[in-house]
């Protein structure tokens, strides 16, 4: 069996997992909880179900200049859309995660928002140099996207795998299997791009790790999404705490503030209905008195 | 076994980090690919001999 074997074996076994792990989502109902997985499983899906037989059928059926300009927009399309599902991913596993602190939960969020859209900005931006293609900048901006979205993973690995006690959660549960999985992906990502600006003739041993990689991380989501996992512990926490402490604080910013007026208030600052609010208020209180 | 899983993401995170420092200080832009063994299409579109996608060893170079 040769590489080229290797990796077809290994196209076909990635596309059957992909349609595994989508039918044990749908099977365990897990496809509203994680919805952007479910998401990105479809795209690889439909992506390998467009790019498969445009692949068999160059040169024969279909015209070889054609077939590659349709492979090569589909393709970088797919992988554009699989690194923006990937930011979702990590978003929802980080709201599932911190779902029992709702005010260090949205201040994360909020956080979260910012360190996405301030990554997508420069992954555009830097995809830009002088006399650059639209074929070379279509590669760097998603490429970009996608290391960007792959450091950004490891972070929320690290997070999950430290906070993972805190949390109340254990490493059986789906969002600890999740980020684990998306954790290898990103692994091979960084790994791949960093071998090929260093050995750029090893393509298809690149393919054979590059494929075992995915197909080990769906094996990993399939595993964690079909085997139940454990009751998440109640979180105790000291009243004394610093998580206490930031949750409060952080469940209090958000708050629509009250209003208080101060110095010389005259009649003519407000409505004539307040005003009549106040005087037939004012009425009342002296009913008493008057009688 | 919780031990293996925890130095197994760690491994994990340093490796990335590792290979991230490497990108950074490639002397050219690292071209990544996506997690897939499907061939790379890194050519132009209008490539004269379409990337060689007709080959059967197409690698998509």
């Amino acid at each position: 069996m040769n590489s080229h074997n290797i990796v077809d074996l290994l196209t076909y076994i990635e596309l059957a997992s992909c349609v595994l792990a989508l039918g044990v989502m749908q099977y365990r109902r897990q496809i509203t909880q994680f919805k952007p997985l479910a998401l990105f499983l479809l795209t690889r899906i439909s992506s390998f179900a467009i790019s498969m037989p445009l692949l068999s059928m160059a040169g024969k059926q279909i015209n070889k200049h054609l077939a590659y300009q349709l492979y090569f927009y589909v393709y970088w399309a797919s992988y554009a859309i699989e690194a923006i599902l990937g930011f979702f991913i990590i978003y929802s596993i980080y709201n599932l995660a911190m779902a029992p602190l709702r005010g260090l939960q949205r201040l994360g969020r909020l956080m979260f928002r910012w360190a996405a859209g301030i990554a997508i900005a420069i992954a555009v931006t830097m995809a830009f140099s002088p006399h650059v293609t639209s074929a070379k900048f279509i590669i760097r901006a998603v490429t970009q996207l996608q290391q960007t979205q792959s450091v950004l993973t490891l972070c929320m690995l690290l997070f999950v795998c430290l906070a993972i006690r805190p949390m109340g959660l254990s490493y059986r549960s789906k969002i600890f299997g999740v980020s684990l999985g998306l954790g290898v992906m990103a692994t091979a990502e960084l790994v791949g791009a960093a071998w090929l600006s260093h050995f750029s003739s090893l393509y298809s041993l690149y393919n054979i790790v590059n494929g075992s990689a995915i197909c080990i991380a769906i094996v990993l989501w399939t595993s964690y999404l079909a085997i139940p996992e454990p009751r998440r512990r109640m979180i105790i926490l000291p009243t004394t705490s610093p998580f206490l402490r930031w949750n409060q604080i952080s469940l209090a910013l958000g708050d629509e503030p009250g209003y208080v007026a101060l110095g010389e208030i005259t009649p003519d600052m407000f409505a004539p209905a307040e005003v009549e609010v106040m005087r037939r208020a004012a009425l009342k209180m002296n009913y008493p008195v008057a009688n | 076994m919780k031990l293996i899983v925890r130095i197994f993401a760690l491994t994990l995170v340093v490796t990335g980090a590792v290979a991230s420092t490497h990108i950074a200080n490639a002397s050219q832009p690292a071209l990544g690919a996506r997690t897939s063994a499907l061939p790379v299409p890194m050519c132009p579109p209008d490539d004269p001999n379409a990337c060689g996608i007709a080959d059967p060893s197409f690698t998509g170079r």
